[in-house]
């Protein structure tokens, strides 16, 4: 398997700060996008602390092969060790933000964000909180492997509101859940067979708030190299106006090549065998 | 225009625009906003509107109504609110004039990412005693059906990644020579379900066609994984 991935931050053109922040681990296939929100450095404070965290959890736990009633918090059955060390992770995240920001007074009202994906060569793992989004491009298609937590998305989920309605509603931007806002996060987990020439796109609501869905698959369809993918996501968002921060992390993924297994290799040992021991038979009857 | 926005467990139950000069909300039927809950009183709260204001009155209820952080007789809506009532959030939403454009008036702070505070919503409420709740959600998990005479019948997929295959680790395991280890996966994504072809020599077929990479699973798809055949579907489980 190889990954090649690439990620890219601006600060836009509209805002004095830049609240996002993002990793890219290639040696242990961790990408994190978070979207930090909160007054004076707050925001920065919360992405990156998020971004930190998750990085240390997950390696941690992953390096030590940690058996699953050692992570943090309650373990996941319906997901694999490795899903639930993610899971873990951001879970461990959000108590620190959560705890500084009751603590300190200039954290106060602090939160993040997160979007990360975990790549292996028999695993995806995506993992999300917040309204930064996880695409995967495979065969052509765009596909979300996240779920945003606002309440808009939830009302277009049960079938309240039309899409032509979300897009001017002001709900646009309320968050149902983050990190920071309360001492335990549900966080969205899926896992998910990788293929060959799998594309993943993590970002903020700053590239989605201007360029849509069917933009992004075209784009991510006919890039080159990851690099030059992000660089013109950011170039399209600050074109159409840079109200936000904007964060953009690719990651492409070559060369997983599917097991086919032999279906004669017992057969063929039998037979081999058996030619060996008439060879010695042989033998033994020549003189 | 006024909306509320009635909220249950974080999710949102329904919107209502507050059109008519007054409204009341309980669990009487007659109310304009009927909440079914025990922990909400027959008529509960009350919205009347005065001139361009909107006024929240409690209705002397049993478990009291709550705006944002604390318990309210008489209350001036504004923009934002959120009024709790029994164990359910109703979110008070003021659009701009006429409705046209909502969003250039109220961009500057709307644009701005926002967290509802949950935590202290919980922290109100679990002061409060109220009955248990009546959980509406209705979620849904796959299964895969057996039809190829194996006995193997109806496995629910609960994991959010099913391996099926020779392994021993296999989610659902499969028997047979040309049986990959792991020979297909069934993902459960926010989409819906998916089957990938993960390896071996046995064929993946989904209605009669082979899979190479992934299909997307829709109700009642034959699969077919070398000698085994199944149907897919998915159930509604409880809450």
């Amino acid at each position: 398997m190889e990954i090649r991935a690439s990620g890219l931050t601006d600060v836009g053109l509209k805002r004095d700060g830049n609240e996002d922040a993002f990793s890219t681990d290639d040696a242990n296939g961790l990408y994190i996008v978070a979207d930090g929100m909160g007054g004076h450095l707050a925001g920065e404070v919360a992405s990156r602390i998020a971004v930190e965290m998750i990085n240390n959890g997950f390696q941690r736990w992953a390096r030590n092969d940690t058996p699953i009633e050692e992570l943090y918090g309650m373990p996941d059955s319906s997901l694999t060790l490795t899903g639930n060390y993610l899971s873990s992770s951001i879970r461990l995240a959000n108590r620190v933000v959560y705890e500084m920001a009751a603590e300190y007074e200039q954290y106060h009202g602090m939160g993040t964000t997160v979007a990360c994906i975990h790549v292996s060569p028999t695993l995806v793992v995506a993992a999300n909180a917040g309204d930064s989004r996880i695409y995967m491009v495979r065969d052509g298609e765009l596909e979300r492997l996240s779920k945003d937590h606002t309440i808009l998305s939830e009302q277009l989920d049960m079938g309240m509101m039309t899409i032509e309605e979300a897009e001017t509603s002001p709900l646009k931007h309320v968050l149902t859940r983050n990190l920071g806002s309360s001492e335990d996060v549900d966080v969205d987990v899926y896992e998910i067979e990788p293929s060959n020439n799998d594309r993943f796109v993590l970002c903020s609501d700053g590239l989605t708030d201007l360029v849509s869905d069917q933009e992004i698959l075209y784009m991510t369809m006919h890039a080159t190299d990851p690099e030059m993918l992000c660089r013109d996501f950011v170039e399209t968002a600050l074109r159409r106006g840079g109200h936000d921060n904007t964060t953009v992390l690719a990651v492409f993924v070559t060369g997983i090549a599917k097991p086919k297994e032999l279906p004669f290799k017992k057969t063929g040992l039998l037979f081999a065998d058996m030619i060996i021991g008439m060879q010695k038979m042989i033998k033994k009857i020549k003189p | 225009m006024a909306r509320l926005i009635l909220t249950f467990n974080k999710q949102v139950i329904k919107e209502i625009p507050v059109l008519k000069e007054s409204i009341t909300l309980g669990r009487n039927e007659d109310n304009t906003v009927v909440i079914d809950n025990l922990a909400v009183s027959g008529y509960h709260a009350r919205i009347d509107k005065a001139g361009s204001d909107f006024v929240l009155t409690d209705l002397q209820s049993t478990n009291g109504t709550f705006v944002n952080n604390g318990k309210i007789v008489s209350h001036k809506l504004q923009h934002g609110d959120k009024i709790i009532v029994g164990k359910h959030i109703l979110l008070f939403v003021m659009s701009a004039k006429g409705g046209a454009e909502p969003r250039d008036e109220k961009k500057l702070d709307m644009d701005k990412t926002m967290m509802l505070d949950t935590a202290k919503q919980r922290e109100l409420l679990s002061k409060q005693k109220t009955a248990p709740a009546d959980a509406k959600a209705v979620e849904k998990v796959g299964v895969v059906s057996f039809i190829d005479g194996s006995g193997l019948g109806d496995i629910e997929l609960s994991k959010k990644l099913t391996k099926i295959g020779k392994a021993d680790t296999s989610e659902i395991k499969l028997s047979g020579m040309l049986m990959g280890a792991t020979a297909a996966t069934i993902s459960r994504r926010p989409s819906g379900y998916a089957i990938s072809f993960a390896g071996g020599m046995a064929k993946l077929k989904v209605n009669g066609e082979v899979v190479k990479d992934s299909v997307a699973l829709k109700d009642f798809d034959t699969i077919e994984l070398g000698a085994y055949k199944f149907q897919f579907y998915q159930k509604d489980i409880g809450p």
